[in-house]
């Protein structure tokens, strides 16, 4: 009993999502980088959205470069189910323009943190 | 023949430059309104706005009213007073002052247009007393 | 005036064996001196208590904690006993017993809900709402009545009320009281309270009941105003509606405020209030108990003050432009302006001054701002003699109520001087009304001649009386030495005055001299007459705005400053006025930069009161418009500046506060004072002279109203100074 439960564990940790090994989930991402990279002029013209084909790629590889320190391959290949999702999404069109306008997140407001500015909108 | 090809258009394109006064004038009422074309004057409001008529138009289009000029582009459907209304919606063919029948009382209100967007619009108000007073500089200097 | 009030004098006819104790409550037998009679053993309810001879049923019940039913006993007050609610059945007893009145014999066994007991409440209520009117639901007292309550515990369930000849029930005519007191008097149940309340506590013998039966009244015998600083607690005391808050009136329900636990700072006692709010809004104010300071009354000013919270109010930032208009502006501009003048101002030309409604966190966080700017003009706005060289202020004892409000009412013998506690401070008033009525005080008063409420020997007003008792020459001094708890109390103001140190430095000498039975006896007292004085002077301000303005300072910060000692004449031309506050007020007319605060009902501050005790309001309604905290006003103004002051929150502030002055945060806490013997040194070495009489600047009831911001835009309070001075004129 004692003896059996590390290898379950083993069993467990080493069972794949997609990928077997780093190597294997690297090609994946890029893949994926690859196709999201080929859909940036489509995404302009058809959202008609007010940015270029290179500020796309940009925030695609920001997109991208957020998730450089994740190791474990599941994960890595859980991210890349994730963006296979979004991209078909976006190709579909089931996606809308404010949906990809998201990336940038220029409407959100930032709540104040420093105390000057809290105090000046009256937030503390 | 000459309809077929719409050559009398051409012709058509002429009598309005004709009747608006030379090509400058064509192209100042262009401007202003979006179109040339040139009608029978219908009669003026007392605002001084024209409305024309030109049957060979199609119906809803055959009627329409040039703004006094000093409004230049600032003009808007509800500068029409109410007499002109019913003429230009088609309600009547009678316009105000070839119609005996209408009505005039005293206490009829007279025209005013939407002030929307003007600093003349309606703004509305709380009538609720503010739950804090505010100390008035004025007044208390004056005490 | 009758030294014992007519109850006392009229039961003490009835039940001579028992009358010494009758009136002694459970908490004055505790000041009792220690040799403690034998106790005795009784029975509520079948459990067994051992209480001291002499308490009455009702005492020996709540100790066991059975509360038995009453309406017209109070703690606090003599025993009337004519309500008849409190009715219990003793064993072997052919009738059952008034429980407030009925001392316990040995081995009684009392028996709080038998049925004879129940029978008996039962129709006492039914007496008493047959001649009350059932208006409950416009009723102001609804939802907090006594009756209402008590019907509903201990009342039938149905009615034998039956009116067939529509004759109606008892109906009385209201009567006119005053602008604070609202009087249904149908509603009455001739508790009699309010009449033992005025009587006893507040010293004005004006109610009185008339008739007899059915046509008994309670009333005030002619027409005439109730006027007392201690009105409003009739209201609380009054166990239905018949009394109401008049300015409260129609106003809200008791279920639908919020209660917030707060501090009172209208005068210098720091009285415990619990502010009632709805929507934002302060609706009433309350006393809260606490047998050191304020027990469980409350002064007219402090209660009906809160509609001054609401007017006058500055809610936005203002400047003053060129042609001298004030114009409201966004916080980020005003701060920028003071921030401008803060820096083009030398360093040593900056300067505040704290007024009288200043919370310790913002005089801290100020004094913090200047000192890093580097000046040391701190002071506040009431003057307090200080020697040359050292200060009077360094060593606290100075500048206290040494001996706590509490035990004021203990000793033997006071000396008034240049105080009138009546309106300066009710409630240390009624606590030695107490101790004259109920403890063998004397009080010698020196001042203009005013009514105290009790009886004292008055001195005359002359200086030299001082300097007489000083010397041991005038044969008061001799008393004062032979009294085993003597007490001196100097007014603030007296003090304030610009022959404050020869006034300090005479008596205080000889209440050095003064040899009290309790080595921890103190006779020295100061009576503070701001709730910011005492704050101020711990953490370092200077007393006293002569010095700041004479350092010509090119900034001044007016921290509600509005008891006119900035004012247009004395302010240095070039100056650039902050005033920091939230009344526009005196202070406000003068400043370039108007920056809105928060009142006391609107922010977490900490106030020191007389007595040196650290207590703190607690946020009850959000601050008006775009006024803020005052503290984190002036941590705004540190960081645009540009010398930042290190806290962030309340919490940092408060660790900061505990650095300079630790007992200004242990709130609920008195500290100690000693040094008395080194503070009378600092003083000695002062020699001045007496300038004139002795005056108090509060003479009769229409000065008290009116003595601060908040009290000056109280609509209550200026109705209340219109009532008196139509009181006056018609006589």
């Amino acid at each position: 009993m004692a003896a059996r439960e590390p290898a379950k564990r083993i069993i467990q940790q080493v069972r794949p999502i997609l990928s077997v090994d780093r190597e294997e989930a690297r090609q994946r991402v890029i893949n994926l980088y690859k196709a999201w990279h080929r859909t940036a002029p489509f995404i302009v013209e058809k959202f008609d959205i007010p940015k270029s084909v290179p500020q796309v790629r940009q925030k695609l590889k920001e997109e991208f470069i957020k998730n450089k320190d994740v190791s474990d391959v599941r994960v890595i290949d859980m991210l890349v189910i994730k963006g296979q999702m979004e991209l078909k999404e976006i190709t579909k069109i089931w996606k809308q323009k404010g949906h990809i306008m998201r990336y940038w997140q220029e409407s959100i407001e930032y709540k104040p943190n420093d105390f000057l500015s809290k105090f000046m909108s009256g937030h503390n | 023949m000459a309809r077929y090809f719409g050559i009398d258009k051409i012709g058509k394109l002429f009598s309005y430059i004709q009747q608006n006064g030379g090509i400058r004038n064509t192209l100042w009422k262009m401007y202003r309104m979006d179109e040339g074309k040139a009608g029978t004057l219908i009669g003026t409001d007392k605002y001084g706005n024209k409305y024309y008529e030109d049957p060979t138009q199609f119906y809803g289009r055959n009627r329409w009213v040039e703004y006094v000029e000093h409004r230049n582009l600032e003009y808007d459907g509800s500068q029409i007073p109410a007499e002109w209304f019913g003429w230009m919606h088609y309600k009547t063919d009678l316009p105000p002052h070839r119609d005996g029948n209408r009505k005039h009382y005293k206490w009829m209100a007279d025209h005013s247009e939407n002030l929307s967007g003007t600093t003349d619009s309606y703004m509305p108000y709380s009538t609720t007393r503010p739950k804090v007073e505010a100390w008035d500089p004025k007044k208390s200097t004056a005490q | 005036m009758l030294r014992a009030p007519m109850f006392r004098a009229l039961v003490l006819a009835q039940l001579p064996s028992r009358a010494g104790i009758l009136f002694t409550t459970s908490r004055m037998q505790s000041n009792a001196p220690a040799k403690a009679p034998e106790k005795i053993e009784v029975f509520i309810d079948d459990q067994p208590v051992m209480v001291a001879p002499g308490t009455t049923v009702l005492q020996a019940a709540a100790q066991v904690g059975v509360e038995i039913p009453r309406f017209c006993y109070h703690e606090r007050l003599a025993v009337a006993g004519n309500c008849r609610m409190c009715l219990v059945e003793v064993e072997k007893s052919p009738k059952p017993v008034a429980a407030c009145a009925m001392p316990v014999m040995k081995g009684w066994r009392i028996k709080t809900n038998s049925d004879m007991t129940r029978k008996a409440r039962e129709g006492v209520m039914e007496f008493l709402l047959s001649n009350h009117p059932l208006d409950c639901p416009i009723c102001d007292q609804g939802g907090e009545c006594d009756l209402q309550d008590q019907a509903m515990a201990f009342g039938s369930d149905r009615s034998r009320f039956t009116d067939i000849n529509h004759a109606g029930k008892r109906a009385v005519e209201d009567k006119d009281i005053g602008p604070l007191v609202k009087t249904i008097m149908t509603r009455c149940i001739h508790c009699t309270r309010c009449i033992r309340f005025a009587s006893e506590v507040a010293g004005v013998d004006d109610l009185g009941t008339t008739g007899r039966g059915n046509e008994m009244q309670v009333g005030m015998y002619v027409e005439k105003l109730f006027l007392t600083e201690l009105s409003g607690n009739v209201i609380d005391l009054c166990p239905v509606g018949a009394l109401t808050n008049k300015p409260y009136s129609f106003v809200a329900r008791p279920w639908e405020i919020r209660k917030v636990d707060s501090i009172d700072v209208l005068d210098a006692l720091g009285s415990n209030i619990v502010v009632s709010t709805r929507t934002g809004e302060v609706l009433r104010i309350l006393p809260r108990e606490n047998e050191d300071i304020n027990e469980e009354w409350l002064s007219d000013k402090s209660r009906f003050a809160c509609d001054g919270l609401k007017r006058q109010r500055l809610i936005t930032p203002m400047l003053r432009k060129p042609d001298g208009e004030f114009e409201a502006v966004e916080w980020e501009s005003a701060l920028i302006t003071a921030a401008q003048a803060i820096r083009n101002a030398p360093k040593d030309k900056i300067a505040a001054v704290a007024g009288s409604l200043v919370d310790a966190e913002q005089l801290v966080a100020v004094k913090d701002l200047l000192n890093r700017l580097g000046s040391e003009l701190l002071c506040t706005e009431q003057k307090f003699p200080t020697a040359d060289g050292t200060s009077g202020t360094d060593l606290r004892s100075n500048y206290l109520l040494n001996s706590s409000i509490a035990s004021c009412e203990d000793a033997d013998l006071v000396l008034l001087v240049g105080t009138n506690p009546r309106y300066e401070a009710p409630l240390l008033n009624t606590r030695l009304r107490k101790g004259y009525v109920h403890k063998e005080q004397d009080i010698a008063y020196i001042g203009p001649e005013v009514d105290l409420s009790y009886r004292y020997e008055y001195l005359g007003n002359r200086s030299l009386t001082i300097e007489d008792i000083a010397k041991g020459k005038h044969p008061f001094a001799q008393r004062l030495k032979q009294a085993k708890r003597p007490l001196i109390i100097v007014g603030a103001n007296a003090l304030a005055r610009n022959d404050g140190k020869a006034y300090i430095a005479a008596l205080q000498s000889f209440a050095r001299q003064l040899k009290p039975e309790d080595k921890n006896w103190k006779v020295w007292n100061v009576l503070q007459t701001n709730a910011s004085q005492v704050a101020a002077l711990d953490v370092g301000y200077k007393p006293g705005v002569e010095e700041v303005l004479a350092a010509q300072p090119k900034v001044l910060f007016l921290l509600g400053a509005d008891g006119n000692a900035v004012n247009k004449e004395n302010i240095p031309k070039d100056c650039f006025v902050i005033y920091q506050g939230h009344h526009g007020d005196q202070g406000a007319q003068l400043a370039h930069a108007i920056l809105p605060g928060a009142a006391y009902t609107e922010k977490q501050g900490t106030y020191v009161n007389t007595e040196g005790r650290a207590q703190q309001t607690l946020v009850a309604v959000s601050p008006p418009g775009m006024a803020r905290e005052d503290w984190k006003i002036i941590r705004a103004l540190s960081e645009v500046v540009g010398t930042v002051l290190p806290y962030d929150t309340l919490d940092e502030l408060r660790n900061r506060m505990e650095d300079i002055a630790p007992h200004l945060v242990r709130y609920g806490h008195l500290e100690e004072n000693n040094f008395y013997a080194q503070a009378e040194q600092l003083i000695k070495t002062q020699a001045s002279s007496f300038q004139g009489d002795v005056d108090v600047n509060q003479k009769s009831l229409e000065d008290f109203f009116m003595t601060d911001s908040i009290t000056r835009a109280s609509p209550t309070m200026a109705k209340c100074v219109a009532a008196v001075k139509k009181a006056q004129a018609t006589g």
